[in-house]
């Protein structure tokens, strides 16, 4: 049991911004009151619901991957030293599994959600899941490459393809589903791209891009899955293709969708000489579709990590930048491409993405449908967050950065031009509230009676945004797992996995077709719910 | 200066960056002993294994087979160390300055992606000197490291800047994806010398091995030997480089990557 | 670590039409390999199977996998590394240096042959086994397979895989990877994760005697390490967790005997592609699991009087 007194708390979900209030817990919920138990003098502190991240690459194959490739950056990363009560582990761009958790904890996030999974290696994530303590977490599985899917898409099996897609999910164990560059990753196994949304896709006549996305979302809005698609759209990061994120917005009328690091689709220009923001006219538009949600996906400068299933633009990257470049090509499902990647002041290129991740999350106008996010670790480390939070808050601070960028970027944007300032409860929308309604986990991302008890406490600081770098106290599930930079307790979250309904006779479809095109047994492709450490189970139900 | 006897040999490997002329500097001796090394998993006292005496200043001697003991000098930028005796791994590894002197062997990572200062050994080096960590992009970036014996594998791997003087053999990959600097080779190394090298320059004074990637050029005496040999020869080392002696033969590569580094390797006359 | 460019298995049996193992036996080694994933399959793009497929063997000496090869290369010992830099040389149009080359068992015109013939391909993948990783050159042989695979990717689609065995060394890299951020040689003697092969690998720790104990899970260094290393095992106390006496347990203080996993005890095991596979053990075995052993052990120590490693803390300057 846990009082937290005299604390500012903000809990926008329920209109509360910014009022001077206690927070009782117990039993790992928030509750209405509480007798005994410890209490936190809050005076002085701001109170949040824990950080909920939509968007991120913590868990599983393609992040062991990156892992194994750059063992020199570990020697530069935070070490957490090994206790009786604690693992060890390293930071960096690329965290293990334990300094993942501590350092999601320690920043004041308690949820999140891995963005792309192989149904594959899903058996994999869960067993890294397994190693990150203290967050809860959830999962998307990729399936805008899948051929099974595809081929039903092509020859119009809309309701087949409906039931395999929840055969899938189920199979893997996740809560939702992932398109990341639709027919482009098929394409790339014969060395090629998708590019047009209304061209078919390499090697098939009918399926196009277009069709996978509305196609997908129409089958994940029929399954009642608690998140919309999630959609990393083609062309990611290619100078114009602000037109294609628009054409992909008209494709999505009707259907809701979640648009993933909005910031690498937001180009305009040509080539690489004249890539310029395209965030205006962007977000101009989002505006407008009020069944979209985004995540911003910024870039900070310094060393990153791009790691996506997006293998032909990490094939780009590695030509353009000459930097190490990995791949993995995933029979019928998916692809992977890495590629370290450091973003430099006084690149024109990297001052525009600098740019426009920030005029998204300042022009779009309503919090609740743009999430703070740098697509970790492509566009920075998540532990960087409060930096984000920083420029968001502080104009000044802002327009400090901008002086530091090349004269001839300046032109290539409109940042220089934005006075919005984010208040701290609107900080609280686009790092918790808001990612928690979208992401459909109703007790999370807001402090009423009833929800998880996942909190993080910040020093009211006069100075905007900084106050977010050190939490005073971090709650998860009611107990206390930071207090003043310590870990005080490794917990072990949940993980959120969505059921829903198909036909059980759609495995003897799937079963020959699997064995035919696959090189496992298909009873060993499901991963088994015993595997999971604490599932939460959403049933799907309308 | 303080001096430190090894007394007693570390069953298992002892990290000893503490013996370092930054750490050391304007301590006392008794703070000295006090200075934490490790011993497998457990720390320790430097007095634990060490028998400090003499007085404290920017010198520091370490007396005895101390080929256990690693990382001695680690990132120093000044101040002198002078080990009589044996040194273990990571020896001066990231020094930016100062000197460090050993009459014995040292381990392997010598000077690894040390940037300045200078290194002399007497005895045999084991592998990887001056070179890059493992998955780094860039070694050795600046200094001298001299060693009067043989030297086992990977030296100078993707050193960028600096001179590494091997007198006796080295094994094989000498000069692995160098990406410039230099490497003289005072007995010739085994395979592989030059691999995937970017830029830089190898001198051999004995004929090597090359791999089929590499072109030969010509025969000459490079004028900027002249520079290097007066350079060389204040550091002891003589580099032939007289037209009346011999003449070098210049091979270009690697063809591999491509690379424009060059293998210079010494033919005398009347050979 | 320059890089790796592969794939699972799966896009083998559907795309591959040329297919090279260099420096391996998979007829003995990996006597699946191709009937369940590389040659005989009748793929989702090469519906021919077999037909649709070349498959070229590079080794140094013939052995029982030559009989499925359309193409065998013989090299001589100990030349891997000069073949592959051939290659990588050859595939960017450079100049090579004939006689040198042919010192490697191979003509300048075999290897250029090969380097069209890959650059032709659909879709190519080279396996390399212990002829590559374990021979003279070791780490820069993979190294070099590795780098040419990924230069190929200008031309066609090209992977490399290495062809992994002995039970689930695949699997104890990625769990290492994860928890640690390393695939192996992993000192955690500071409190925390740090790296080093040569330094921290198991081969090279014992023929030193660079460590003063040794557990032994699932391995049987006692039959494979070079001498020096045997004898240091049976000097120093080595526990060894085997369902079997090993020579390992012969020069062990202590040997524990746990059930076969995957046949007694449940797990998950990492194909050579990193694809994960559920163990369902079929049979009961009196022995505890290696896992059960290892919680005991655990927790035995935990009982002993406290102490932390080493804390990696700030000696000033250092």
């Amino acid at each position: 049991m846990l009082r937290i007194t005299g604390g500012t708390v903000h809990d926008p979900a329920n209109g509360v911004l910014g009022v001077v209030q206690d927070v009782c817990i117990a039993d790992g919920r928030i509750v209405p009151k509480v007798e005994g138990g410890r209490s936190i003098d809050a005076t002085g502190m701001v109170v949040f619901p824990g950080g909920v991240d939509v968007h991120t690459h913590v868990a599983g194959a393609a992040m062991n991957f990156a892992r194994g490739i750059t063992p020199e950056n570990y020697r530069r990363a935070i070490r957490f030293i090994q206790t009786p009560d604690r693992r060890a582990g390293l930071g960096g761009i690329t965290p293990t599994t334990f300094a993942t958790g501590y350092m999601y904890a320690g920043m004041g996030w308690t949820t999140v959600n891995e963005a792309a999974v192989p149904i594959l290696s899903a058996r994999h994530t869960h067993e890294e899941m397994h190693d990150i303590p203290i967050l809860d977490k959830s999962s998307l599985v990729l399936m805008a490459n899948n051929e099974i899917v595809l081929d039903l898409l092509e020859a119009g099996e809309v309701e087949r393809a409906r039931q395999v897609v929840a055969w899938l999910i189920w199979a893997a164990k996740a809560y939702g589903v992932k398109a990341v560059n639709p027919g482009g990753i098929v394409a790339w196994k014969s060395g090629k791209n998708a590019g047009a949304l209304s061209e078919p896709v390499e090697g098939y006549r009918k399926v196009t891009p277009g069709r996978i996305i509305s196609g997908l979302a129409g089958i994940i809005d029929d399954l009642k899955l608690p998140h919309p698609l999630h959609l990393h759209c083609n062309n990611l990061g290619i100078p114009g293709n602000v037109g294609t994120t628009l054409e992909t917005m008209k494709v999505l009328e009707g259907r809701r969708a979640h648009l993933a690091h909005l910031q690498f689709h937001a180009y305009g220009g040509d080539g690489w000489g004249t890539l310029r923001s395209e965030a205006t006219a962007l977000a101009e538009a989002f505006n407008a579709r009020t069944n979209l949600t985004a995540d911003a996906g910024a870039i900070l400068f310094g060393d990153a990590m791009t790691v996506t299933a997006d293998g032909p633009w990490e094939h780009v990257l590695h030509q353009l930048s000459g930097r190490k470049w990995s791949n993995v090509d995933v029979e019928n499902e998916t692809g992977c491409g890495i590629v370290p990647y450091t973003y430099k002041e006084r690149s024109l290129v990297n001052a525009v993405q600098w740019a426009v991740g920030l005029e998204l999350l300042l022009l779009i106008d309503d919090p609740w449908r743009i999430f703070l996010t740098t697509d970790h670790p492509n566009g920075g480390g998540f532990w960087r967050y409060p930096e984000l939070i920083r420029l968001l808050r502080d104009a000044d601070y802002r327009r400090e950065c901008l002086k530091r960028l090349p004269p001839k970027a300046l032109e290539r944007m409109v940042l220089p031009d934005l006075d919005r300032q984010y208040s701290v409860s609107e900080i609280a929308i686009i790092t918790s509230a808001g990612p928690a309604r979208a992401l459909g986990l109703s007790r999370k991302g807001h402090l009423g009676v009833g929800a998880d008890a996942d909190l993080a406490l910040y020093e009211e600081k006069p100075a905007a945004g900084r106050m977010f770098e050190y939490p005073r106290y971090v709650i998860k599930a009611g107990e206390i797992v930071v207090e003043e930079g310590e870990i005080r307790a490794v917990t072990q979250g949940r993980e959120f996995i969505a059921r829903p309904a198909f036909d059980e006779q759609i495995e003897a479809y799937l079963r020959p077709l699997f064995e035919k095109v696959y090189t496992m047994s298909f009873d060993n492709y499901a991963v088994e719910l015993e595997r999971l450490a604490q599932p939460d189970i959403h049933p799907c139900r309308p | 200066m303080p001096t430190l006897t090894l007394r007693e040999q570390p069953n298992v490997p002892l990290e000893a960056e503490s013996l370092s002329p930054d750490v050391m500097a304007g301590l006392g001796l008794d703070a000295i002993r006090a200075l934490p090394v490790y011993l497998g998993k457990r720390q320790r006292r430097v007095d634990e294994f060490f028998e400090v005496a003499g007085t404290t200043g920017d010198a520091l001697e370490i007396r005895g087979d101390a080929r256990k003991v690693k990382w001695i000098g680690r990132g120093m930028t000044g101040g002198r160390i002078r080990v009589t005796g044996n040194a273990g791994m990571h020896l001066g590894a990231g020094m930016k300055g100062g000197a460090i002197e050993v009459s014995g062997d040292v381990g392997d990572w010598l000077g690894a992606e040390m940037s300045g200062g200078r290194i002399r050994v007497g005895g045999n080096a084991g592998g990887q000197v001056g070179a890059a960590c493992r998955g780094s992009l860039v070694g050795m970036s600046g200094g001298t490291i001299l060693i009067g014996g043989t030297a086992g594998l990977e030296v100078g791997m993707r050193m960028k800047r600096g001179i590494i003087v091997v007198g006796g053999r080295a094994r094989d990959f000498a000069g692995l994806e160098m990406l410039g600097g230099t490497i003289l080779l005072g007995s010739g190394a085994e395979l592989r010398t030059g691999a995937w090298i970017s830029r830089g320059t190898i001198i051999s004074l004995q004929p090597i091995p090359l791999l089929p990637t590499f072109s030969y050029a010509c025969t000459y005496n490079p004028t900027f030997l002249r520079l290097y040999a007066r350079h060389l020869s204040t550091l002891g080392v003589s580099l032939p480089h007289d037209e009346r002696d011999g003449a070098y033969q210049r091979y270009t590569g690697d063809a591999a990557v491509p690379g424009r580094g060059e293998i210079l390797v010494w033919k005398p006359r009347d050979s | 670590m320059g890089g790796k460019v592969t794939c699972t298995l799966g896009e083998v049996k559907n795309r591959a039409d040329f297919i090279v193992y260099w420096g391996g036996n998979p007829a003995e080694c990996h006597p699946r390999h191709f009937s369940k994933y590389t040659l005989t399959q009748k793929g989702r793009f090469v519906p021919e199977g077999r037909k649709g497929r070349t498959m070229v063997l590079v080794d140094i000496r013939e052995t029982p996998s030559g009989r499925a090869a359309d193409i065998f290369l013989q090299l001589r010992p100990g030349k891997d590394f000069e073949v592959l830099t051939t290659l990588r040389a050859l595939l960017k149009n450079q100049k090579v240096d004939e006689a040198s080359v042919a010192e490697t068992g191979l003509t300048l015109a075999v290897l250029q042959d090969l380097v069209d013939r890959m650059k032709r391909a659909r879709f190519g993948v080279l396996f390399f086994g212990m002829g590559i990783s374990m021979t003279r050159g070791k780490h820069m042989n993979s190294a070099a397979i590795l780098r040419l695979a990924a230069e190929l990717n200008a031309f066609t689609k090209f992977v490399c895989m290495p062809m992994r065995g002995h039970g689930n060394v695949t699997g104890s890299d990625m769990v290492l990877r994860w928890t640690t951020g390393y695939p192996f040689g992993v000192s955690m003697s500071r409190g925390y994760p740090r790296f080093n092969p040569g330094e921290f690998s198991t081969v090279d720790l014992l023929v030193r005697g660079d460590n003063d104990a040794a557990l032994i899970l699932g391995a049987d260094p006692g039959a494979t390490m070079p001498q020096p290393g045997i004898d240091h095992l049976a000097r120093i106390p080595t526990i060894v967790l085997d369902p079997k006496v090993t020579h390992t347990s012969r020069l062990a203080r202590v040997h524990i005997t746990t059930a076969a996993t995957g046949i007694s005890a449940p797990g998950t095991v990492y194909r050579m592609d990193e694809v994960p596979l559920p163990l369902r053990p079929i049979l009961k075995s009196p022995y505890p699991t290696d896992a059960d052993v290892i919680q005991r052990i655990r927790q035995a120590v935990a009982a002993k009087p406290a102490w932390t490693p080493a804390p990696t803390a700030r000696i000033a300057n250092a």
